[in-house]
């Protein structure tokens, strides 16, 4: 039992490996487009959207900054695991492992990324001033739920790809809805009041008020909103590995 | 008193079962009992709206009610024609896919010569493709590191290994997963149709390790349609015809086979 977890790491950690390895050979800027990608994001929004507040928020760049990098590791990591099962089918037929490994070691490479990136971006706002050690646990908090929230919503969308093929487009036009439906560009406090139910639905809305506030002090999700959020990502986890444990016995009958 | 006389009354019981479960471990490699896999037609794409109006698919039995028990150190040739169901029982054995019913036990590792490319990725290079490969066929990563010399050596890739496997030929691709896979130290080897990898020089060299695993006393198991390979290598043969076990016995039976195949 225990040689088989250990085996189960050892493999997610060698496909974990060869994503990173695979995404950034032979490109001349390699890591730098990490960090590049968000910044020119961030440069482009940041610009337009300062015309349209009626109140702005406060250090918005960097607002900005650290919910695109929340987004793109959420929304990238769900366009590649949705459509992994079938991209890997030759994976599928040949060995007997387990086939969690696929969507999850595209996940994990995309943490490393986030976490990289993150590091970069704790530099200009340690200058800042908002920063403390005390709000250290609400980043690991929002952290961890973020990658429950990615891994189980990721199990779900690819197994259920491998009969439907349609979800993989479901995906790709949800997310550009789910984009505008996440406070990234906006905050809540902007939006008015009898409308805020809507959210709570979102998860990620409380993933990303706990960035905000502890890297930049904004407000932090209420009690209700929190519960609410997080409630739906248990459901999404328990859900997707439920899912995901059932369907993977007749992957091969399907790729 | 009369709790510790239960208790002992069931330790005997354990101990019994654990005996009887390491002497069947000793006999048994493989045993399926029961075995349909029902497979669902496709004619195209499936969506969620073709799901939700037509309700329910077309289906098709693959396999119906094998028993089957295949014992330690067995050379298994299964045989029959085109789309009787022989790819699907090795996938079943092998763990690639799930039965529809039935039960599927084996003891000991088992390892398929299907898709022996598969899982290379094409931009890392071959040292790092053998990992990823080891890996998957459940080898862990200090017996990799053990059996690395052993590996390139047999597959013959020489400066190539540090090179990415874009650049290798189709040829040096399949002797590298064909190296991989039978360092896997497999307990049953399940050969699919088409084994035959490589050029003549490679070719020998395979011989040379089947004979070996066939001496070892290793369960080895082939579909094929090479009735003269069956007829040389194995001891036990199987006819499937339909997805039905029709014939199961001594290799006399190919001459049987052969007959209703022309009659």
């Amino acid at each position: 039992m225990k040689t088989r977890w250990l085996h189960f790491f050892e493999l997610l950690w060698g496909m974990t490996e060869k994503e990173l390895r695979a995404r950034y050979k032979y490109t001349i800027f390699g890591f730098l487009w990490l960090v590049a990608n968000p910044i020119l994001q961030m440069l482009i929004i940041g610009f337009i959207f300062t015309f349209f507040m009626k109140e702005p928020v406060e250090h918005y760049y960097y607002y900005l900054f650290i919910g695109l990098l929340v987004w793109n590791f959420f929304s990238l990591s769900l366009t590649k695991a949705t459509p992994s099962i079938v991209f890997e089918r030759a994976l599928i037929k040949k060995a007997a492992f387990p086939r969690a490994i696929i969507p999850l070691s595209i996940i994990l490479s995309n943490l490393i990324h986030f976490l990289i990136a993150l590091v970069l971006y704790v530099i200009p706002v340690v200058f800042l001033g908002t920063l403390s050690l005390t709000r250290l646990p609400y980043i690991i908090g929002a952290i961890g739920f973020l990658i429950m929230f990615t891994g189980g919503l990721s199990l779900l969308l690819c197994a259920l790809n491998v009969r439907f093929r349609d979800v993989n487009f479901f995906v790709q036009a949800i997310l550009i809805i789910w984009f505008y439906a996440t406070p990234i560009m906006y905050s809540l406090t902007q939006m008015p009041r009898t409308l805020l139910w809507l959210w709570r639905f979102n998860p990620l809305t409380s993933i990303l008020q706990l960035f905000q506030y502890a890297f930049l002090g904004a407000p932090p999700p209420g009690p209700a909103m929190l519960a609410s959020n997080i409630t739906v990502i248990i459901i999404a986890t328990a859900l997707g590995i439920l899912v995901f444990r059932d369907e993977s016995k007749t992957f091969d009958d399907w790729v | 008193m009369r709790v510790k006389r239960l208790t002992i009354g069931y330790d005997i019981l354990e101990s019994y079962k654990i005996m009887n479960k390491s002497n069947n471990r000793e006999e048994i490699a493989i045993r399926l009992s029961g075995i349909s896999k029902k497979y669902e037609i496709h004619h195209e794409k499936p969506t969620l709206v073709e799901q939700f109006v037509k309700g329910k698919n077309e289906t098709f039995w693959a396999l119906r009610d094998i028993n089957l028990t295949i014992k330690k150190g067995e050379r298994v040739g299964i045989i029959g024609p085109n789309g009787s169901g022989k790819t699907t029982l090795l996938k079943i054995i092998t763990g690639i896919t799930t039965p529809t019913s039935g039960q599927v036990k084996t003891y000991g590792k088992v390892v398929s010569l299907i898709d022996l490319e598969a899982g290379f990725h094409p931009d890392l290079s071959g040292i790092q493709n053998i990992y990823l490969n080891g890996m998957l066929l459940g080898l862990s990563k200090r017996k990799i590191d053990e059996l690395l010399p052993s590996i390139i050596a047999y597959a013959d890739i020489r400066q190539f290994i540090d090179a990415p496997l874009f650049t290798y030929s189709s040829g040096m691709a399949l002797r590298l997963g064909f190296s991989i896979a039978v360092h896997s130290d497999p307990d049953i080897l399940i050969l699919d149709e088409g084994f035959g990898v490589g050029d003549l020089s490679f070719q020998k060299k395979n011989k040379k390790v089947m004979a070996s695993f066939f001496n070892q006393n290793k369960t080895v198991i082939i579909a094929t349609q090479l009735l003269y390979y069956v007829r040389d290598n194995c001891n036990r043969v199987i006819i499937l015809h339909r997805g039905v076990c029709k014939n199961d016995g001594s290799i006399s039976m190919i001459k049987k086979y052969k007959h209703q195949q022309f009659s």
